[in-house]
């Protein structure tokens, strides 16, 4: 028939520290550059649009007369093209768990003047 | 003779990973022809190619399948580079190597759980998954993403791996080598699952050549092909390479072949991460492919040899881009493995092909 | 280890079959067949491969609604491909060792691959677009340079900075084949002050090293209207520069007398 050919790794686990978190009362450090929704760092934004151009799902809208930067959390796939191409290096991604929503809505973001200097 | 009825199997069926129809004729428990109808996870992928330029069209490729994802994007990539003429830094063509090994470990490691659960041998499908979440943890750790890792890009890789990191790699494989040996010495030793598998679906060697089939579901009847033994790109710096062959052809083959895959896979990983040089990760890649230039590339996927052809138009969309994957190659030797066997054996079969239907239909 | 290669190779329609059977009897494996919806026609290519030479056999020519012969009794495995390219793209194959008739995908609308969407149509109008400028261009300033040396057979210099203009001309008018119009004047119209700017440089060089006099004053460029440059000696000195750079370059060009017509952009200011 065969022994228990498991046996071996089956009584090791007893010892051994679970494989599994007992989540929600633990969680694990997320590691670095893991990805997560977009983030923007409103006083560098510069409302290029490159980060519109180069989204591939067509989440980010830039509207340059109005200064307002939006974007779709819904559409956006997580990619992180846009956190590479933008020149003011003014994205970036946040793994923060974001609440559950009932209906889709977009995040809007209004980019301040900066007043020139000389 | 008795009557021959018709038995549908598919498309939800608790053995099958992605839904799949067959369409069983049966005459007194064994099954004499089967006629397959695929189609319901197809989403016109190929299309899309006109809307989105040749760098944003990589993240559909990705996403055409979850477990041949990096298999797929580095294709589209390596495609496109020869189209364009680009040629890419030695560094990024070791570290895409680097991850396409670790998603063949963590394919073939699913596929075994999946086998394993098919057999209703529970535990052993727990196991397996639990030393691929590890390889899912190096993922995280080191692309940002479990499953779909978006870490190709026409013209190399966007993120590095660092000297420890690599280390760290090195060091979690050998920790999974160790109790994937007992996992595997368990699964192909047991004399009930010998019994289910050996003489089971069994395809000879002509056969196969005739059929033209890939992957390890060809390896198993001795067909000596393997796209890794060329030797393109980063698996030219190998000392040596070799297919795993088994001359059984039948599911028992099947199940070794992939089993020993992982080890080999092990292997390679740590004589690459022991190689790879210094330098850049990405070169910029700038225009647009020419009006008619055509490209075509082949790649080792854990399920065989896929096949990818790019056309340009001169513009940022590409004309065509095509992927033809294992699984429809191989749906050929499925219905010629299903001919004469009984019906409870066809679970059994249709798993040792490996199929990923949603590659098959994009 | 053996080597990989690859090759396109054209084919015509009526050799598939006995294409074939040779590669059959040869012992070539089959790699997979694919169609291609073009603007002239849809192809079809069938791949080979032995021994590490895989070779793409390319069939033009084909419309929707065509019939090819089918390779299922040589090649069973070629049956999902010819299915899949009857229901995509509408070109049926006869003889058919397994006929899903058309069912083979369950699509919402008749051979979605032969469609042109609005996006492909706009990218095949602008690369049509750019060839012809391309091709215009070249021509344009080829009949411009042999009229100019027609004139003026002993000057050198501004012949040099007539062909520096003209490829970029094409580079640009390729570029801006595809934006919209504002955009358009702006670009033109600081490429053509740096092309100036450029000439009027070389110019100078020229003929500071060059001891020919063609009644052309070296100082006649750098000095101006006396009231403009009490005008300019009040603006910003990024303007002044460009407001100086125009007129020199309107002096050039009526020197120069080549029909550019970037500089009538530029004087039109």
């Amino acid at each position: 028939m065969g022994g228990f050919k498991l046996g071996g790794m089956t009584l090791k686990s007893l010892f051994k520290k679970p494989e599994t978190l007992c989540y929600p009362f633990e969680t694990k450090e997320p590691p670095q550059g893991l990805k997560g929704h977009i983030v923007i760092d409103v006083d560098h934004c510069i409302l290029c649009g490159i980060c519109m151009k180069s989204c591939p799902c067509g989440a980010i809208t830039v509207q340059k007369k109005e200064r307002v930067w939006q974007i779709d959390p819904f559409r956006c796939v997580q990619c992180g093209t846009c956190v590479r191409m933008c020149p003011k290096h003014c994205l970036a991604m946040d793994p923060a768990q974001t609440p559950t929503a009932v209906e889709k809505s977009l995040r809007i973001y209004e980019i301040p003047q900066v007043e020139k200097e000389g | 003779m008795g009557k021959a009825t018709v038995i549908p199997f598919g498309p939800q069926h608790p053995v099958l990973p992605e839904p799949l129809h067959l369409d069983l004729v049966v005459e007194d428990e064994k099954v004499i022809e089967a006629i397959p109808q695929i189609g319901f996870v197809h989403r016109g992928l190929e299309k899309l190619v006109e809307t989105r330029d040749y760098n944003q069209f990589i993240y559909v490729a990705e996403r055409i399948c979850g477990i041949c994802a990096m298999g797929h994007s580095l294709g589209y990539a390596e495609t496109v580079e020869s189209l364009m003429g680009v040629e890419v830094p030695k560094r990024a063509e070791y570290l895409r190597v680097i991850w396409h090994e670790l998603s063949r470990i963590h394919s073939h490691l699913l596929w075994l759980g999946l086998a394993a659960d098919a057999f209703g041998f529970e535990s052993l499908f727990m196991h397996c998954w639990r030393l691929r979440e590890r390889i899912l943890d190096i993922f995280e750790k080191t692309t940002g993403g479990r499953v779909i890792l978006s870490v190709v890009k026409v013209g190399g890789v966007v993120r590095d791996i660092d000297a420890t990191m690599m280390r760290e790699i090195v060091n979690t494989l050998d920790g999974i080598a160790g109790e994937y040996r007992t996992i595997v010495q368990t699964l192909l030793s047991d004399t009930s699952i010998k019994n289910r598998t050996v003489g089971v679906g069994y395809i000879s060697h002509e056969e196969a050549l005739n059929l033209s089939m890939v992957g390890p579901f060809a390896r198993a009847s001795n067909v000596n092909y393997d796209v890794r033994m060329f030797g393109r790109g980063a698996y030219g710096d190998l000392s040596d390479f070799q297919p795993i062959l088994d001359t059984s052809g039948d599911c028992y083959g099947r199940v070794k072949v992939r089993c020993e895959e992982v080890l080999q896979s092990i292997d390679i990983i740590k004589e690459l991460a022991a190689k790879i040089p210094e330098g850049d990760i990405a070169v910029p890649v700038k225009g647009s492919p020419q009006a008619g230039a055509q490209a075509s590339n082949v790649l080792e996927q854990p399920r065989g040899e896929c096949y990818y052809y790019a056309r340009g138009n001169g513009t940022k969309f590409l004309e065509r881009m095509r992927m033809r994957t294992p699984t429809s190659e191989n749906l050929a030797g499925m219905m010629k493995a299903l001919e004469g066997c009984d019906l409870a054996d066809v679970n059994m079969i249709i798993l040792t092909i490996d199929p990923c239907i949603s590659c098959t239909e994009r | 280890m053996e080597k990989f290669s690859q090759s396109f190779t054209n084919l015509a329609r009526a050799d598939l079959r006995s294409l074939v059977e040779s590669r059959k009897e040869e012992g070539w494996r089959y790699v997979q067949t694919l169609a291609v919806n073009t603007e002239f026609g849809i192809e079809l290519i069938y791949t080979f491969m032995l021994d590490g030479k895989m070779v793409n056999s390319v069939i033009t020519g084909l419309a929707k609604g065509d019939t090819m012969p089918s390779i299922t009794d040589l090649y069973l495995e070629a049956f999902v491909f010819e299915n899949e390219i009857h229901d995509l793209f509408g070109v049926s194959f006869e003889g058919l060792a397994i006929d899903f008739g058309g069912h083979f995908y369950q699509v919402a609308q008749e051979t979605p691959m032969t469609i042109i969407s609005p996006e492909q149509k706009a990218a095949r109008e602008k690369a049509r677009k750019v060839a012809e400028a391309k091709a215009n261009k070249q021509a344009a300033s080829r009949a411009s340079n042999a009229e100019f040396l027609a004139d003026h057979p002993d000057a050198m210099a501004p012949k040099k900075s007539g062909k520096m203009a003209s490829p970029s001309e094409e580079s640009v008018e390729a570029k801006l084949a595809g934006m919209d119009p504002e955009k358009v004047a702006r670009v033109k119209a600081a490429i053509a002050a740096k092309a100036k700017k450029a000439a009027q440089q070389e110019q100078q060089s020229s003929e500071a090293s060059s001891a020919v006099s063609e009644g052309v004053s070296a100082g006649q460029d750098t000095t101006l209207d006396p009231e403009l440059e009490a005008k300019l000696q009040g603006m910003d000195p990024e303007k002044a520069a460009k407001v100086r750079a125009a007129m020199a370059a309107k002096a050039a060009k009526q020197r120069e007398a080549s029909p550019e017509d970037a500089q009538a952009t530029k004087a039109g200011e």
